[in-house]
């Protein structure tokens, strides 16, 4: 019963915060997404909390979890493209493979040199 | 619009989505759906959680070669599974939780924390947009290339808010995720970055969910430092790709 009631606090925090957000951005033609909106209107309430919620973290863990499901029908949605995929292939390839190869190491490299400092007088 | 018209908007788009997960072909695809994920984290468990087999790739691919065999139509599927798709809103609040949960690490490395994530988070699309843009691909792919090293969810609906396909943006993001974490290691000794919390900024901000995984496995550190790089770099793209190009 505890569980129960715990989930379903945790499920109308999440599912008030999305809602919020969607909300807003419909009432203020905001720029961003209402998800998003309803995400840093989660986390604003965390904060300000100053400590995790144990109802909402229960409600979250399942969809953080298997949030990879999720992205099933938005994925297979690509078969719908097929013919620009097709033929714009090597652009494709080559800003999917080879970008995201080179911009893992520069980012490394960056991020090293910016934290280096930091880290260095932490340790 | 009026708060009421708003909220009429946003039950509306919820009511279709149970009533679609309420008939036979909705309760049957989303069971396809879930039965191939079920088989595909046991196989990615199998083959101790190489990149390469990520449940997600196995998964669409399972899904498509049903849908194929049976009647090949994948709107009609979107339709019949919309509350898996539904879900994915509140699955992108619920990031506000790892995100919380890493704040202190935040309020500890202050700017140098953003100024590192900022630089992968720039670097990464830059990228990606200059060879797109070189090829001469239409605008809306140009526009997708921008997010894709964010996750998905974010990714998609930034992607639509800019003119991007949001069906192209999640794959383009889960590809970019899957060859960030299988060349990472390579990458990492060729650029010599032997930091772990550098290589964990790396991993999360430019192969989000599937990178900070990967990071995941590596270290308790690297996977934290990733986790931040995911989540801020998500936020950071997210708010200031639409202002700049919505």
């Amino acid at each position: 019963m505890k569980t129960i009631k715990k989930s379903l606090t945790g499920w109308a925090g999440l599912l008030g915060c999305f809602v919020t957000g969607k909300l807003l951005v419909l009432l203020f033609d905001f720029p961003l997404p209402g998800a998003l909106t309803g995400l840093l209107l989660l986390l604003t309430f965390l904060i300000l909390r100053g400590q995790p919620s144990p109802s909402i973290t229960a409600a979250a863990s399942p969809l953080l979890k298997h949030m990879s499901v999720l992205f099933i029908p938005a994925v297979l949605g690509v078969g719908l493209y097929w013919d620009d995929i097709a033929q714009h292939s090597t652009a494709l390839i080559g800003a999917i493979f080879v970008s995201t190869t080179v911009a893992l190491g520069l980012a490394g490299m960056a991020a090293e040199k910016i934290l280096n400092k930091r880290i260095a007088t932490s340790k | 619009m009026t708060v009421v018209d708003a909220l009429e908007l946003i039950f509306h788009d919820f009511a279709g989505v149970v009533q679609a997960t309420l008939t036979f072909n909705g309760a049957l695809w989303i069971g396809v759906t879930l039965a191939w994920y079920v088989l595909a984290l046991n196989i990615h468990r199998f083959v101790k959680g190489s990149p390469l087999l990520h449940p997600l790739v196995v998964t669409a691919s399972g899904v498509g070669m049903t849908i194929a065999l049976v009647h090949g139509d994948i709107r009609q599927y979107q339709l019949d599974a919309a509350l898996i798709h539904w879900l994915l809103g509140p699955a992108t609040v619920a990031l506000a939780i790892p995100m919380y949960n890493q704040w202190h690490q935040v309020r500890d490395l202050g700017w140098r924390l953003i100024a590192a994530v900022g630089a992968g988070g720039i670097i990464a699309p830059l990228l990606a947009w200059s060879v797109v843009y070189i090829f001469d691909t239409p605008l809306a792919i140009q526009m997708t290339m921008l997010v894709k090293s964010i996750t998905t969810p974010l990714a998609m609906e930034a992607g639509a808010k800019i003119g991007g396909v949001p069906a192209l943006a999640a794959v383009f993001v889960i590809i970019t995720g899957i060859v960030g974490a299988v060349v990472s290691d390579l990458v990492f000794r060729l650029c010599r970055v032997t930091s772990l919390q550098a290589q964990g900024i790396a991993m999360g901000t430019v192969a989000h969910a599937v990178g900070t995984a990967k990071a995941l496995q590596m270290n308790e550190h690297t996977g934290a430092m990733a986790t931040l790089g995911l989540c801020l770099n998500g936020i950071m793209t997210a708010i200031v790709v639409p202002l700049l190009f919505g």
